[in-house]
């Protein structure tokens, strides 16, 4: 039996299943976030869209539609602010540009110190914020509690809060509305997304990239972008002996049964590893730190969901009375100083890398994108995307995204 | 209304009466009822209203399936009033209401505007012009959330905690876990139980269909529940849903506390030798215009209300199924004195022709091949529209319940969560599981059985096999039992219909999320054509009754409908928790785990200001005074005493130690000279700083060694990981809690120390970075001289136990000579008046001992140690472009301190402030920063950028360090 459609609903958002081309300008492997922006800005801007999108899964499946969705751009250092601010004001730009709803819901984020150094290390984060033109400041424990009235500012929790760092242009979006969005866009402009694909091997003649084999046949192409996320370093050298400074762990997130508004901004805490936020739907998602152990799988864990109990409740002891409904997990891809890398044609001339992002993927994926198009489109990495090179590891040039030791590979 | 007579499945008990506020109306109940079955019992109809349209909503599954009965109860929202036992003087309150009561809802308009919210609706709309979609957030936020949870809501009672060992855990105490539990525990096993309902007995608890002559089905239940009870070595958890299930059979559950039980709620956390999955099925929603009207409801909902509560679902009800277990329910609720109109059936044969045949004699209309299309009436039922199949014939028939049931759906998630893996059974029509984790087995309805011996047989097989896991030497018993499962009728045909000729509108497949086939239709001709997919695009089954409704019917209708690239009904994903969990009891009792030193109490007692510093509690100041200026300023001109137990401290010893202690520390460790300390760092392979230190060499080839307060924990890990391949004879001791450290420092230090031990103290028998043991009062001491708030200072190691005597010792001793504790704040500016870094606060992840001004401690020729770092220190000895650490004092005399974290500029970010005091013996502010390398040379002026400043900076110059007694004259004296 099949119905007849509604009158106001038209066409597939990203059309019909495109038949598979032996020949594309370029091929991005991975239809999440990035691989799909940078495929939209290499049509848009660039005027590329003999570009196929090679997707394993469907569109969306990995980090892209696991995240929390949290958007800002309080970043802690110089290379990264710039290229934050961006992304945080492309939100309202790609709802018009797509004529898709991103719900980009800027309800401002504010973190939590509960100590005099995290207070400090707070201060450098809005300092610099504020010399970027970046809405952010400190906040008491009062001023706390009327931001989030459901916060104990009392000396009862383990951490007492001590202030907290409040950054009104960030919120949060929806993160399918962005995948889909992209999708949409992209697929307007000609670019093909083939989902249910998958890239079996990267031919490479002279150091320049020749070709992508996949389970549905050959691609030529002399530009190959790996976006594969949590998959990336696997890929990157599995198939090209490439090795990336990359462990994968699981990270996970929950939600709560949907409330009527409760939490107006993001909250989050370091001390508690914790963070929440109320979903448009009135979901409590809350998540944070990632499993000690590297792997490849998506499972949740039984430890994950009680610590997340236990910490988020601490501070927002109301809580007590939601129910969990739903935990997931999702691959995280980190790096030794918790920044990505973004990288192209060296070793290989045509091979692009933008990956590691480990939690800030999605915050990042519409700026990263467009500059990542232009990257691809010119051969040249454009300036705000140079600190973020392959080779700042071999020089032992860490960027400074986070202050303490990352102590989350079997390699510490 | 009037309760039925008493029957022997009656789980109230008449005479003992109670009573629940329901809105302004006050409804009295019995012992036993569920908040459901009370107000079903006073005739309250609607329970709530839906999400988004606010249609009315009622009793639907009973079980919990859907948001439909989530009350807000006493403050808490979201209950479900199904499985929630009514307590005397409840507050109860229906959810998603706008008005008095559930009947009258400003809000129920929105269901007239349905039409205008296709799937999807927020992503295509209301963003354009873009100024509306701000304001249009505001109204979403309102009218999204089932439930309101006051800022100030504080949850009562007591949530408890509990990890269980195990052999066998059995999920679900229907008949077949019962009889699973039963034969394991019959091998002589430990066996847990877990039932989400308050009794035992699943389908057979409450039907009076014939077991064996002369016995009925809840007789047979009861009679399995006592054997079950009467059997020692079986653990039977009732009111408990099973909520997780992981790997190496790790099963999570919770316990819903009874009166008598201490504990409101408690965690559970089983680990099973063997794992029964019995979780039988619950009923897959037949989905017709309306059908989730007040007055539609499942077939165990209705049979259950009459048979465990004595409530009649209505006056007249018109049942429309897919199952025999509907048969059975119409002709014992007409036998209860249920009026019914008819009983349509989907399916025209394989219906159980005795039932038919009962209906016949009863006068109940029976209409193979017929199915419910819409349901009438505008709050609750009044009558419904049955159609042919076919939709060649209709019939509208008066009634005020509609009992639907399509069929059935089996309860895989114990399953799938440990990667169990289902594919769709074209027989049974249910997704079973063709994988089954290792030590897992399935038993009972789930399979697809409804034969009562094929059902208890399944699980006893099941419970042998556990048995088998367990190592138990069952191999006949299993043969045997395996042989008689064959005799038995296996599993029945089983219905695909989801839903008769309609055009879906109001035809709803998921409650929660009130969305209709007809969003259905449009995600599909959206390009969402995958389950997966369709689920994210309109959230079908995302809501509280995790996918119970539409789990089943989504991927049914995806493949019926061809709009799917795969015609094979493929499942959504099942997440935990299995069933929504209180936070307060996943949080359980949340004990706090923090560490003390064994002068924890003493120091609170003396009104030091304690905080968590990672896994300790330390004293930051002794007084009210932030500056902790009278602490810092005691050391400096008589003695001052601060507890450092927290240091990490190990012993390291063996033939290889010393190889193990040149891996990893920077420095030449085979000059540690007896008698000496030896000050030096460890790095990480990329030259950055990750701890320092002191060693000192006990014996011959025996050391001591200690690593910062942060760092105790993971030293010992992280020599173990650098020598792995190694194979060296070498071992370590964590002693950090068997040992107490006192810092007692100040230029009267010796005059104390001598006073109690006889050991001589002088500078010239025991001279600083020195190392002697000797004893206080009869209790050895390991004495270090060293300088880290840059005064004469002795750090007395002792053992745990000694530490409180020693302590009282030194300051009674010492009152004559100004003696005083300090806290971690006059440590901090003591110390950063030397110049003295403390990691993480003048480091970052990324600084080199050369970043720090430590290169020094690096002893680069010794290779063949091959240090972890050495190549990172060579590379980075002179490279340019790194964050340096210098020390810095205001341009300007009488200019504020700095605030801590503030950034340095010119043009763009050139470092930070890592920490700034005023110093009192400096009589200025003085502060360290990381800078730009070409910023550190001395005199440079550093522009400080305040947050909030405005552009208004700060000026400061780059000075040398250390800034107080550069010498280092008052600590060698």
């Amino acid at each position: 039996m099949r119905l007849k459609s509604n009158s106001n609903i038209n066409g597939r958002l990203w059309g019909w299943d495109p038949p598979l081309k032996s020949s594309y300008d370029a091929v991005i492997i991975g239809g999440g976030l990035h691989g799909l922006a940078t495929a939209y800005f290499l049509a848009r801007h660039h005027g590329m869209s003999r570009v196929a999108v090679i997707e394993k899964r469907y569109i969306g499946f990995g980090g892209s539609g696991r995240n929390t969705a949290i958007v800002r751009a309080n970043q802690r250092t110089q290379e990264n602010l710039p290229l934050y601010k961006e992304a945080l004001e492309m939100w309202p730009v790609l709802t018009r540009e797509l004529d898709f709803n991103l719900m980009f819901y800027n309800c401002g984020n504010l973190n939590l110190a509960h100590s005099e150094a995290a207070l400090k290390a707070m201060r450098l984060q809005v300092a610099s914020a504020q010399i970027y033109g970046i809405q952010s400041q400190l906040v008491d424990p009062e001023q706390c509690k009327t931001l989030i009235p459901a916060l104990d500012i009392s000396d009862r929790p383990r951490y007492p809060i001590y202030g907290g760092m409040y950054h009104p242009p960030g919120g949060i979006v929806r993160h399918d509305a962005v995948v889909w969005g992209l999708a949409k866009g992209a697929a307007r402009k000609g670019i093909h997304i083939h989902q249910g694909t998958e890239v079996t091997g990267i031919g490479v003649k002279n150091q320049k990239i020749v070709s992508v084999e996949t389970d549905k046949g050959k691609i030529n192409t002399s530009r190959v972008l790996n976006a594969a996320g949590g998959y990336s370093a696997a890929l990157s050298y599995q198939m090209l002996g490439i090795r990336l400074p990359i462990s994968v762990l699981t990270i996970q997130a929950m939600v709560t049964q949907p409330l009527k508004p409760l939490l107006n901004h993001v909250v989050s805490s370091g001390a508690y590893h914790c963070y929440a936020n109320q979903t448009l739907k009135g979901e409590i998602a809350t998540g944070a730190h990632m499993d000690p152990w590297p792997n490849y799988t998506n499972q949740s864990t039984a430890r994950y969901i009680k610590h997340q109990a236990e910490a988020v409740t601490e501070f927002l002891p109301c809580l007590k009375g939601v129910k969990f409904m739903r935990i997931w997990g999702g691959l995280a891809d980190m790096t030794p100083d918790m920044a990505p890398i973004i990288y192209g044609n060296d070793p290989i001339k045509g091979y692009y890398i933008d990956c590691g992002w480990g939690y800030f993927g999605f915050k990042s994926c519409l700026v990263t994108g467009k500059y990542m198009a232009k990257f691809m489109a010119d051969g040249t990495c454009p300036n705000i995307l140079k600190p973020f090179t392959l080779r700042r590891f071999e020089q032992h040039r860490l960027m400074g995204e986070t202050a303490a030791v990352v102590n989350y590979s079997p390699d510490n | 209304m009037k309760r039925l007579n008493q029957l022997p499945t009656f789980r109230i008990q008449y005479g003992k009466e109670l009573s629940v506020n329901f809105g302004q109306k006050r409804c009295r109940g019995l012992e036993g009822d569920t908040i459901a079955s009370a107000l079903y019992a006073n005739d309250v109809r609607i329970f709530g209203r839906s999400l988004k349209y606010h249609r009315p909503r009622g009793l639907y599954s009973l079980d919990g399936e859907c948001s439909n009965t989530m009350m807000a109860v006493d403050g808490i929202p979201n209950v479900r009033a199904e499985n929630t036992p009514a307590v005397d003087g409840m507050n109860i309150k229906a959810q998603n209401v706008f008005g008095k009561t559930p009947d009258f809802d400003m809000m129920r308009f929105m269901d007239e505007l349905s039409w205008a919210m296709p799937a999807g609706f927020y992503y295509q709309t209301l963003h354009k012009p873009s100024r509306i979609w701000p304001l249009a957030i505001k109204h979403i936020r309102k009218a999204a959330g089932l439930g309101i949870l006051s800022p100030d809501f504080h949850m009562r009672g007591k949530f408890d905690e509990s990890y269980i060992s195990t052999d066998v855990c059995v999920i679900g105490g229907g008949p077949a876990g019962m009889c699973a539990a039963l034969s394991a525990a019959d091998q002589g096993l430990r066996v847990v139980l877990l039932e989400n309902r308050p009794w035992l007995g699943g389908y057979f608890e409450y039907r009076p269909r014939e077991y064996q002559k002369g016995v009925p089905l809840y007789q047979r239940a009861r009679e399995l529940a006592e054997s079950v009870g009467h059997t020692p070595n079986i653990r039977t958890f009732k009111n408990t849903a099973m909520i997780g299930s992981y790997h190496n059979n790790l099963i999570t559950a919770f316990q819903r506390g009874n009166k008598s039980d201490i504990f409101t709620e408690r965690y559970l956390e089983i680990r099973a030798g063997s794992v029964v999955v019995a979780t039988g099925c619950i009923e897959r929603p037949l989905l017709f215009e309306n059908n989730e009207r007040p007055g539609v409801m499942q077939i165990g909902c209705a049979h259950r209300l009459a048979r465990n509560w004595g409530l009649l679902p209505g006056k007249r009800a018109a049942f429309s199924v897919g199952h025999d277990l509907g048969l059975e329910a119409a002709i014992d609720l007409a036998d209860l004195g249920l009026d019914i109109a008819c009983v349509a059936d989907i399916r025209q044969d394989s219906y159980d022709s005795n039932l038919a045949a009962e209906l016949e004699k009863r006068n109940i209309p029976f209409l193979p091949g017929w199915v419910a299309i819409r349901a009438h009436g505008s709050k609750t039922v009044n009558a419904v529209t049955l159609s042919s199949i076919n939709a060649t014939r209709r019939r509208k028939l008066s009634c005020d319940t509609v009992v639907a049931s399509a069929g059935m759906t089996p309860v895989t998630g114990p399953v799938i969560l440990p990667g169990g893996k289902l594919t769709y059974d074209n027989h049974t029509g249910f997704f079973l599981p063709a994988t089954i984790p290792p030590q897992m087995h399935v038993a009972g309805r789930l399979l697809g059985l409804d034969d009562p011996f094929a059902i208890e047989t399944s699980g006893l097989l099941a419970g042998l096999k556990a048995a088998a896991d367990c190592g138990k030497p069952v191999e006949n018993n299993l043969k045997e039992m395996a042989k008689n499962q064959a005799t038995l009728p296996g599993p029945t045909r089983g219905t695909k219909l989801v839903t008769g000729p309609v055009k879906g509108k109001e035809t709803f497949i998921c409650f929660d999320e009130d969305c209709t086939l007809k969003n259905i239709n449009q995600a599909m001709h959206r390009g969402f054509d995958v389950p997966e997919l369709i689920k994210r695009f309109t959230s079908a089954g995302t809501g509280p009754g995790q996918g119970g409704i539409p789990g089943h019917n989504l991927p049914m209708y995806v493949a019926e409908t061809g709009e799917s690239p795969d015609r094979n009904p493929k499942p959504t994903t099942v997440r935990p928790p299995l069933v929504p969990v209180y936070l307060a009891t996943y949080a359980g009792s949340n004990h706090d785990m923090s560490k003390r030193t064994p002068m924890h109490d003493s120091q609170v007692k003396a009104g030091g200001k304690m905080e968590r510093i990672g896994v300790w509690n330390r004293a930051r100041r002794f007084s009210s005074d932030t500056s902790a200026r009278k602490e810092i300023e005691n050391v400096r001109n008589n003695v001052g005493l601060l507890d450092g137990s927290t240091l990490g401290k190990f012993r390291i010893f063996g033939s290889d130690a010393l190889k193990a202690l040149q891996r990893v520390y920077v420095s030449d460790m085979s000059k540690v000279a007896e008698g000496k300390v030896k000050y030096s760092a460890m790095c990480n392979e990329d030259g950055c700083l990750m701890d320092d230190g002191i060693v000192v060499k006990i014996d011959e080839n025996d050391y001591y060694m200690t690593a910062s307060t942060g760092r105790a924990g993971q030293t010992i890990e992280w020599i173990r990981y650098h020598t792995r391949y190694d194979g060296w004879n070498f071992h370590m001791v964590n002693l950090t809690d068997a040992y107490g450290v006192i810092n007692m420092a100040g230029p009267n230090a010796r005059k104390v120390l001598e006073k109690v031990t006889d050991a001589d103290v002088s500078n010239e028998a025991f001279p600083f970075a020195g190392y002697r043991e000797f004893l206080i009062q009869n209790m050895p001491v390991r004495a270090m001289r060293l300088g880290f708030v840059g005064e004469l200072s002795y750090e007395l190691h002792v053992l745990s136990s000694y530490m409180q005597s020693i302590w009282d010792l030194l300051e009674i001793t010492g009152k004559e000579f100004g003696i005083q504790k300090f806290g971690l704040e006059a440590q901090n500016i003591l110390r950063m008046e030397k110049g003295h870094v403390i990691i993480g606060s003048e480091s970052e992840q990324r600084t080199t001992i050369h970043d720090l001004g430590l290169g020094f401690l690096w002893y680069r020729n010794k290779p063949e140690a091959k240090t972890v770092g050495a190549f990172a220190l060579k590379d980075t000895e002179h490279q340019k472009g790194r964050l340096k650490l210098v020390g810095f004092k205001m341009k300007e005399s009488g200019t504020r301190v700095p605030k801590d974290g503030s950034p340095l500029v010119d043009s763009r970010i050139r470092g930070y402030v890592c920490t700034a005091r005023y110093s009192w013996a400096l009589k200025e502010p003085i502060g360290m920063a990381l800078v730009d390398d070409d910023l550190c040379g001395e005199g440079t002026t550093l522009n400080i950028y305040e947050d909030g400043c405005k552009g208004k900076l700060l000026s400061a110059k780059v000075v040398s360090m250390p800034f107080y007694d550069p010498d280092g004259k008052q600590m060698r004296c």
